[in-house]
């Protein structure tokens, strides 16, 4: 009997990725036009129903094949995140600074407390304390793009997402080497290993900054060569970071923030990197969905719902008291705190990172985690977008 | 019947309109609200007010004998913006037109007045996301307002080419001095004032307009230089929003000396051949600035911009004297000497760095800080 090449056929990786694009794109549009949730729940659904834990039209192999662009995506949004950050703005308006270094130590603080109480180690609850301070860029930066927020709050929002990210990789380093103590492991390494983690991750951060600030001087005003240049100083910045054992993403946002705020670095990213990458956005999306593990909830609905309320609560409360401190009307503030709401998608791969330190607790944590991520993912730009627009910062045409 | 407020002549005031833009890309932001709420919790006396479009804002000085006065409360004005708009992390700018925005970006301000305008002129009232600078001018009745207009028309291409500052728009550079104006003429009603000899005549054209339901209020006419009845003035519209703080003052200095001629000489030579070049000179002078080329109505002679401006301020020292602006008058004609203009200094700023993204951000810093490099 002749063999036809359909009988054994199997998905290759490029085919797996136009699956995963294509697809994307019309759960979007499904979401968006007929269900009214932001494109990028509708993409994180597909993921869902087409990745491992539903369909297996992508399996695990598969969607490792997409991670150069998955990374990308992170990558981009990351180094424009940093880029939100204005130090010259916070010098000004320290306000803002305090506030959101009172507001993640405050998270931090309570999701510790938390964590603990529901019977995980200090090192394990560290960890996740550490992942719970930080909202998403690529959320926040995607979801004010399709919306076209404009105003104080998203400006702020913009500038604590950014920080918070940073906080959160600073205190995740630095759970690290304590967990590294409690292993047992020699003191230099308890100390060396956070210490690597921060200055190797800004110091590659600020020379990639130098370097392309050199660059966008040489290159004169050849906007396409700048653009090309910048996609590949992130991309040769996220490669450097993962061959050094650094953190990729404090490393790229140091890029942007180093950037932005050296003279010479403004208008380096002109035009907008964001507009022309949103192809990554919907692969990083539609590749989160599929990663995520909805069986987690079978068995840790009750910690990630009290997890993410907490976050949630405090968040909301905390601006909402802060408001007229930072130029807010109560309102708000209370609907910028909602806005923090969406938890980094980039959690996972920092919580696997730490997985060898965290030893025994390491699947525990990384099971709790993944049933925060399922109901953070698709619930998280929804009530995100719920808070922009009632904070009145959306368009209104007249 | 419009009642002619009469104000004590030469006294003199300007409303700015100026950009909003963020700090991140220097684009258009609509900041106008959040930057008058923060302005509003300290009780400051000052004239600020939103636009048409959130992106706008509009500053107005009080009534000013002299413009060393004036250009004092400009700067507390300033400083006051400033300090505020810093803590939101905007930039204000000056300038005529934002050199990259988009139209169709822009949002009208939830205002009555404004919303109608957008119903009226669609699109047009977003185009209208261009800045200038008015001058008002003081005068003692009706009658004496109509002849200071007519008489200020023959100068219209002076006060473009010392204001010009928009010469990029929609991110292109349009050759022109000022691209401004070009947004201000699609309106049905811009252009001049109709040629009429005083404020009776005046009157008779406004009702016979507002019968037709064309207008409801002066506010409906877009002319460059009009009557403004309820201030007792005659507010000249040409101008871009200079750049930086003391160029308005110098604008305003010039309007005040060349209503002192008018007044003096009591001019009252209103005819309507005068106007038969007055769009021709208006264009030489957005297109080319001081170098455009005048013709004049009566003789048929041609002179350039810078020239005509140094003669016209050469026959002004008298009045410089007497109103105490000889600094500014000299000012100006050092300007003209050097054909100092602002859309250059634009040009060289992106010729320099091939960013119009760091042309508006060292525009918010001229305007903001007194830094132009």
């Amino acid at each position: 009997m002749p063999h036809f090449p359909w009988q054994s056929i199997a998905l290759n990786p490029l085919a797996a990725f136009g699956i995963l694009l294509t697809l994307g794109v019309i759960g979007g549009h499904i979401a968006n036009r007929m269900a009214r949730l932001p494109a990028m729940t509708g993409y994180a659904l597909i993921g869902l129903i087409i990745g491992p834990a539903s369909l297996h039209i992508l399996n695990e192999e598969l969607l490792r094949a997409a991670d150069l662009f998955v990374n990308l995506a992170l990558g981009l949004a990351l180094f424009e995140s940093g880029r939100r950050v204005d130090l010259r703005w916070l010098r000004a308006e320290r306000t803002l600074l305090l506030s959101t270094l009172a507001y993640c130590l405050l998270v931090f603080a309570a999701l510790y407390t938390l964590l603990c109480y529901a019977g995980l180690n200090w090192q394990t609850s560290t960890t996740m304390a550490a992942i719970g301070m930080a909202t998403s860029p690529i959320v926040i930066l995607e979801l004010m793009r399709e919306e076209r927020a404009e105003g104080q709050v998203s400006d702020r929002l913009a500038t604590a997402t950014a920080l918070s990210s940073l906080l959160s990789l600073l205190a995740f380093a630095v759970s690290l080497g304590s967990a590294h103590l409690l292993q047992q492991h020699r003191t230099t390494d308890n100390l060396l290993t956070p210490a690597w983690l921060i200055l190797g991750s800004s110091l590659l951060g600020l020379l990639a900054g130098v370097l392309a600030i050199a660059l966008k001087r040489w290159l004169g005003h050849q906007r396409q060569h700048r653009t090309v240049l910048l996609f590949g100083l992130i991309t040769l910045l996220v490669g450097l970071a993962v061959m050094l054992d650094t953190l990729p993403s404090l490393a790229l946002l140091v890029f942007g923030l180093a950037t932005r705020n050296l003279r010479g670095g403004e208008s380096i990213s002109e035009p907008d990197l964001l507009t022309g990458s949103h192809f990554f956005f919907v692969a990083f999306f539609v590749a989160a969905g599929a990663w995520l593990q909805p069986q987690a909830l079978a068995s840790h609905w009750a910690l990630a719902l009290a997890y993410l309320l907490l976050r949630s609560g405090i968040a909301m409360l905390f601006w909402f008291a802060l408001a007229p401190a930072n130029c807010l009307t109560r309102r708000r503030g209370l609907w910028l705190g909602l806005a923090l709401n969406p938890l980094s998608g980039g959690s996972a791969m920092l919580l696997s990172m730490g997985s060898l330190a965290l030893g025994t607790q390491a699947s525990s944590a990384t099971a709790c985690l993944m049933a925060v991520l399922v109901i953070s993912e698709l619930a998280g730009p929804w009530l995100c977008r719920l808070a922009l627009q009632q904070a009145g910062k959306l368009s209104k045409e007249y | 019947m419009l009642e002619f407020n009469n104000s004590t002549p030469l006294t003199l005031g300007v409303e700015l309109e100026l950009m909003i833009v963020n700090r991140r890309d220097y684009n258009l932001t609509r900041g106008s609200d959040d930057l008058l709420l923060l302005i509003d919790r300290q009780p400051h006396g000052y004239d600020i007010k939103p636009e048409i479009t959130q992106s706008m804002i509009e500053i107005g000085t009080a009534i000013h004998t002299h413009c060393s006065e004036m250009l004092q409360e400009l700067q507390a004005i300033r400083q006051l913006l400033t300090h505020n708009a810093e803590k939101l992390n905007l930039g204000l700018a000056g300038g005529g037109a934002h050199p990259f925005q988009h139209w169709s970006e822009q949002q009208i301000y939830p205002k009555a007045r404004y919303q109608l305008v957008s119903e009226l002129y669609g699109y047009l009232a977003k185009q209208f996301t261009v800045y200038g600078q008015h001058i008002h001018i003081g005068c003692p009745d009706g009658d004496s307002a109509i002849r200071l207009g007519h008489y200020l028309a023959r100068y219209i291409p002076h006060f473009i080419a010392l204001s010009a500052s928009s010469p990029f728009y929609q991110g292109m550079d349009t050759r022109f001095q000022t691209s401004r104006l070009t947004s201000v003429n699609a309106f049905p009603l811009s252009g001049c004032m109709p040629c009429v000899e005083n404020w009776a005549q005046f009157n008779d054209y406004f009702q016979d307009m507002a019968k037709l339901g064309i207008v409801a209020s002066m506010k409906d006419f877009y002319w460059d230089i009009r009557p403004k009845p309820e201030y007792g003035t005659v507010e000249i519209r040409i101008c871009d929003t200079p750049l930086d703080i003391v160029t308005p003052t110098l604008l305003a200095a010039y309007a005040q000396m060349l209503a002192r001629q008018c007044m003096e000489q009591q001019w009252r030579d209103i005819d309507p051949a005068h106007y038969l070049t007055y769009s021709y000179n208006r264009f030489q002078a957005c297109r080319f600035g001081f170098d455009g080329v005048l013709v004049n109505s009566s003789t048929g002679q041609q002179t350039s911009v810078q020239e005509d401006l140094l003669t016209t301020l050469n026959q002004l020292q008298q009045h410089a004297t007497a109103l105490g602006c000889e600094a500014e008058l000299a000012a100006l004609r050092a300007r003209v000497l050097k054909r100092q203009s602002d859309s250059q200094w634009l040009r060289d700023v992106y010729q320099d760095s091939g960013s119009l993204s760091d042309v508006v951000r060292r525009q918010s810093n001229y305007w903001m800080h007194d830094q132009p490099d």
